[in-house]
């Protein structure tokens, strides 16, 4: 056994005090917003309070689920984590980073995008938004590696190629543009990608979402062992408890951009505390 | 049985190693325990479950308890395991490291841990993970519990061939399988490197009566490694076969407490008949 105290545990990423304001970010655009108020957007300012003060942190190995319906705030957390967009307020570090004390939110944009070749990787529910459909996979994956300095062609090639079978990709399908993908490959693609440098830190936004059931279970389970075997600290958003129940073990319930309740994925689903998680987990089982 | 080094605990600063009104060779030190559920859907009623519950259990002790249905067994047995949370009281846990944990209190992180490491738990149904080999859940329950892989797989073909589980299934989904399969994977993977304490929730229910005695011998040899067992069987027999020591609960609270042979035969005392 190898408990720690909350100042000893060892953790890969921390958020503290996390919110992101669209329209006036001033303390009276909080006012009447949240799941008390049945609304993210404030009464007075007319601002949309999408995220507001989630705190948590990840461990090197241990996943960790956000669940919530759309409008939860889920994603807008996740994108100003990965730095897609800029957070009104609060704290974000990598342990990777100067050993964890710096707030990423200070950091300049090209730092800021600098930190995505090695540091921290996404997957998104678009694989559009993650890929270069116009490019081929092999491409698509030498780019995060030529970034941080690959020159040799042979050794990308190798790289990619061990990347592909990781994600059980064809080889043969290397050189072919993404764009001629089925949706399941697209990600899979993805997914080699954001681990093309090994990064401590992988956020899977909606990773199976809008994929046929029996390709979801396919990225699913590749998820799955990606997440037991590589000792990554992962995030995984998602609105389907199924893929929160099978990737993650400490899961947080977001609601009109704030978190509700948090706790061990089948202490929410065997007993939820909240009245919204409750209702997500009724919903859930039918 | 497969015995392995137990995960050695760092005893971390502030954690007391004792507490008073514990005894001191406890494993589990349940206090004052309460649970209640409140039902948001359900326009909110409250649902009582257990009031102000005490229990110990030692090392190579097994803790049976019994009661009618809807007495808080199963229920307590889940506060233990923290799929419940704990309304308020305290539960007790000693690691290997000697330091005193309250998993009712502990981070969500730390009871995380605790669970893989030290505390199984074998419910009635095993519910598999979709897509996933039967022996690799029983082996990933040895990694958990500090096994080298190839050491876990070993084992677990150890553990599958004791609850005899043919090997053209091991690397089957569990999924596929039937309840009483399932069930003894489940067992398998509770008992691969025994934890310090041992939840089981109706382990043998599913089982028929060949397999159920091996199941139960195999629960029986748990006294050797020390492993501490809470268990609910719904059968007094294997209640009086296994028990070092009967809890019966009523209404939520602890109504008696002694040997299987004074307990299971007294008249007074409410409890499920199954014989």
């Amino acid at each position: 056994m190898s408990t720690h105290t909350p100042q000893s545990r060892p953790w890969a990423l921390k958020v503290s005090g996390l919110g992101r304001i669209y329209g006036d970010p001033s303390p009276a655009s909080l006012t009447g917003t949240g799941p008390e108020h049945g609304t993210a957007v404030s009464p007075s300012t007319g601002a949309v309070v999408a995220a507001w003060d989630v705190s948590f942190e990840v461990a090197p190995g241990e996943a960790l689920g956000i669940i919530g319906e759309s409008g939860s705030g889920k994603s807008t957390v996740m994108r100003c984590i990965a730095g897609d967009e800029a957070a009104t307020t609060g704290g974000i570090a990598l342990r990777s980073v100067a050993d964890g004390t710096v707030n990423l939110c200070d950091l300049l944009p090209s730092a800021r995008r600098r930190l995505r070749l090695k540091d921290i990787a996404a997957v998104y529910q678009d694989p559009a938004a993650g890929l270069n459909l116009d490019v081929t996979a092999g491409g698509n994956i030498a780019d995060p590696l030529t970034a941080v300095g690959w020159r040799s062609y042979d050794g990308i090639r190798q790289r990619a190629a061990e990347l592909l079978e990781r994600v059980e990709v064809p080889l043969s399908r290397m050189d072919d543009l993404v764009r001629t993908f089925s949706g399941g490959m697209r990600q899979r693609v993805q997914i080699a990608k954001a681990l093309a440098n090994d990064p401590p830190v992988l956020l899977l936004d909606e990773p199976t979402t809008g994929l046929d059931a029996s390709v979801a279970a396919g990225v699913l389970d590749l998820l799955r062992g990606l997440l037991e075997e590589t000792g990554v600290a992962a995030v995984v958003v998602s609105h389907d408890f199924g893929v929160i129940d099978m990737l993650t073990r400490r899961v947080l319930v977001m609601k009109h951009g704030r978190v509700v309740e948090s706790g061990l994925t089948d202490q929410l689903l065997e007993d939820p505390q909240h009245p919204y998680s409750q209702q997500l987990v009724a919903a859930a089982r039918g | 049985m497969t015995t392995v080094t137990p995960v050695q605990t760092p005893v971390r600063p502030g954690t007391p190693a004792h507490v008073p009104g514990v005894p001191g060779d406890t494993v589990l030190s349940v206090r004052g325990l309460r649970k209640d559920f409140t039902l948001h859907t359900i326009d909110g009623r409250t649902v009582d479950a257990l009031h102000g519950v005490d229990l110990d259990v030692r090392p190579g002790e097994h803790v049976a308890l019994a009661g009618t249905s809807g007495a808080g067994k199963s229920t307590l047995l889940r506060c233990v395991y923290r799929t419940y949370l704990t309304g308020s009281g305290h539960i007790w846990f000693r690691t290997a490291g000697g330091e005193l944990l309250d998993v009712a209190a502990l981070p969500d992180a730390d009871a995380a841990e605790l669970r893989g490491q030290e505390i199984g738990y074998v419910s009635q149904f095993l519910r598999p993970q979709p897509r996933r080999s039967v022996i690799s859940i029983v082996a990933s329950a040895g990694v958990a519990r500090g096994m080298g892989r190839a050491d876990a797989r070993e084992a677990a073909a150890a553990a599958l061939r004791q609850v005899a589980i043919a090997e053209h299934l091991w690397d089957t989904h569990a999924t596929v399988l039937s309840g009483g399969q399932k069930q003894r994977v489940n067992i398998a993977a509770g008992t691969i490197a025994p934890p310090r304490l041992l939840l089981l929730d109706e382990p043998v229910s599913a089982l028929d009566p060949a397999n159920r005695a091996a199941v139960l011998d195999l629960i029986a040899r748990l006294e050797e490694t020390g492993t501490a067992v809470l268990s609910v069987f719904h059968d007094l027999d294997a209640i009086e076969r296994l028990a070092t020591r009967v809890v019966v609960l009523g209404g939520g609270q602890v109504l008696a407490t002694g040997a299987p042979g004074e307990i299971l035969h007294d008249p007074n005392l409410p409890l499920e008949v199954a014989r």
